[in-house]
């Protein structure tokens, strides 16, 4: 019966790809029949998606379990979504998230939709929020702009790139974002950053009023959980080893925020019932 | 939601026990639309597997980009999520990389293999591992018969500890920052170099007899097999570093007068193998030696601009001896 169960929710995971402009975003959706809510992912940026994919696929899945339905996505140039990473722009990644939002929003419009966003994606979660998209907010480490979420990214292949140089041979994050900062592209694992990207993240900025839950509270009338996430979180987050720690049991990290979106839903639930 | 766009398709093998999600490029249209290939009578596909825990996109999408690239050259590919990993289901284990190296997914590769091969209407395929993956792509060829070929980078021959103590982390970094500390660490190596001297011929206490085994199994049977190598931590070249044992030089004297190994350094790929300019060396040497074993029929060679006749000028030119491998993630230094 168990394994029936089972077998059934893996039934209900299917990969799709979801035409945007010029190109498609690999998705995933975590089916759920009659869902409480719904809850888009908008996941880390770059070389960030392989480190923290585990982690990030075990918690959509933690999500479904509890009748949360699921949609996670590659951001367009990235991953399974096809483009040309390097004539991205933040516009286009927020194009894409509104276009998905919409597309999952449709599926049954009385069921709340929450955004999550984790790094990057907090800040272009938190902007689709700003602009009024989503029935309620979750927030994992957001940066206060898209430029300390590449620099984060940036520090970590630093670190890896280190181990292979030695002496005077290695460059240091600041060399790097000097090169960067001097008009010359640079190569972070495997992913060409052009210097419009680098100059456009300081600007592409986290809404202000997502400075803290309070004011949040008070500016939007929706519910809004930012959560700090520490190095106990990696490869969520910066720091430890990559390949052993995506494998670690984040269930404690997972339950609290899952019981969050349950309530939120419910209660975003009887508000679009009884409106 | 599509499943199929362009040059891509994505797909689910079930029948294995798990539900395993993959993604299929299909040949280019010029080669799959001749009759001859269409039944599949001389066509193979290649098959990535993950490299440990990364999805099958791979470090940088480095997969996506050779996969699209064999595609062009009339092989179809295939990139699948292994059990517990990417989007399949499951749940990887903490002890991953100990059931790597101990051939648990060679099973469930090869019964991939099978259903891919049944599904497509292929003569075989190609198993392409990185890493981690290319010890799982090993195993996977010594129980599969319809595998007629594989792609190593960066195999390693030793078992590696998960993770090395935090002391001994810092003390390398600290060894690569100082001139100090670098030349501790050259004594260090020459110690274990004398060492190494005085062990003779005798192979390192923490190597993989039962990988190593199933490499003379498959290599000395003749299987084709590339093997592209990046530069190791501290390595001399394509040596590898002072004090570490010469597996490549190893395996190459194990394989047999039948064997059909090649052997690449891929001078300008680091490990992971996801800078450009590193994939597109990655890239040539593939397309050269598919294009060396596994010609399709009325493949253009004298083509103005064909794969073949680019990759093999790269082929001469950076064909070199072997070093070491080398793993970042999972077996950094641990030999």
């Amino acid at each position: 019966m168990q394994n029936k169960l089972e077998s059934d929710r893996q039934l209900q995971e299917r990969a799709g790809y979801f035409p945007v402009s010029g190109a498609h975003l690999y998705t995933v959706l975590h089916e759920v029949i009659n869902p409480l809510g719904r809850v888009l992912l908008v996941g880390p940026f770059a070389s960030e998606r392989h480190n923290s994919y585990l982690p990030w696929v075990h918690w959509a899945r933690a999500l479904a379990e509890k009748d949360i339905e699921v949609l996670r996505y590659d951001y367009r140039g990235i991953g399974e979504s096809t483009g040309v990473f390097e004539q991205m722009t933040f516009e286009d990644w927020s194009q894409d998230l509104q276009l998905l939002s919409n597309w999952f929003q449709s599926r049954s419009p009385q069921v709340p939709l929450l955004l999550h966003g984790l790094g990057l994606g907090a800040v272009l979660a938190g902007r689709a929020f700003d602009q009024g998209l989503g029935d309620g907010l979750l927030l994992w480490s957001p940066p206060p702009n898209a430029n300390q979420a590449l620099r984060a990214t940036l520090m970590r292949w630093v670190g890896l790139e280190q181990i292979f140089k030695f002496g005077d041979d290695r460059k240091s994050a600041s060399d790097y974002i000097r090169e960067l900062e001097q008009g010359s592209p640079l190569e972070v694992d495997g992913y060409l950053w052009s210097p419009k990207l680098w100059q456009e993240s300081f600007h592409f900025t986290l809404p202000a009023a997502l400075v803290s839950e309070e004011i949040a509270a008070k500016t939007y009338k929706r519910p809004v959980r930012i959560v700090k996430l520490t190095r106990d979180t990696a490869p969520l987050t910066k720091g430890g080893i990559v390949g052993f720690d995506d494998l670690k049991d984040f269930s404690w990290l997972f339950n609290p925020n899952r019981e969050w979106i349950a309530e939120v839903a419910s209660q975003s639930s009887k508000r679009i019932a009884y409106a | 939601m599509l499943e199929a766009i362009g040059k891509r398709e994505l797909f689910v093998l079930d029948g294995l026990g798990i539900r395993l999600q993959g993604t299929y490029h299909p040949a280019a249209e010029l080669y799959s639309k001749m009759p001859e290939h269409r039944e599949g009578a001389d066509r193979l596909g290649v098959l990535f597997l993950n490299s440990l825990s990364l999805p099958r996109a791979a470090s940088g999408d480095s997969a996506v980009q050779w996969a699209d690239s064999i595609a062009e050259l009339g092989y179809p590919a295939f990139r699948i999520d292994l059990p517990g990993l990417g989007d399949s289901a499951g749940k990887a284990s903490t002890d991953l990389l100990d059931l790597v190296n101990a051939g648990c997914f060679a099973s469930v590769a090869s019964a991939a293999v099978r259903q891919l091969v049944d599904r497509f209407g292929l003569a075989g395929m190609v198993i392409f591992g990185h890493c981690a993956g290319s010890v799982s792509a090993l195993y996977a060829s010594a129980e599969c018969p319809e595998c007629k070929g594989l792609i190593l980078l960066d195999t390693y021959f030793h078992l590696p500890q998960a993770s090395r103590p935090r002391v001994r982390q810092e003390l390398s970094d600290w060894a690569r920052r100082s001139r100090v500390g670098r030349f501790l660490s050259n004594s260090y190596d020459r110690a274990r170099n004398l060492r190494l001297i005085l062990r003779g011929k005798a192979l390192p206490a923490n190597t993989n007899i039962q990988l190593l085994d199933c490499w003379k199994q498959v290599a000395s049977a003749g299987l084709p097999i590339l093997l592209l190598q990046a530069p190791g931590i501290k390595a001399q070249g394509s040596k590898p570093r002072v004090g570490q044992f010469d597996y490549v030089e190893h395996i190459l004297k194990l394989s047999g007068r039948k064997s059909r190994v090649s052997v690449e350094f891929v001078e300008s790929a680091d490990h992971s193998f996801a800078n450009r300019e590193g994939r597109a060396a990655v890239q040539s040497h593939i397309a050269a030696w598919l294009v060396s074993h596994f010609l399709l029929k009325d493949f253009n060679l004298s083509a103005e601009g064909a794969p073949s006749q680019r990759v093999r000028e790269n082929q001469s030119a950076s064909r070199k001896s072997q070093n070491a491998p080398t793993d970042k993630c999972c077996a950094m230094e641990s030999r």
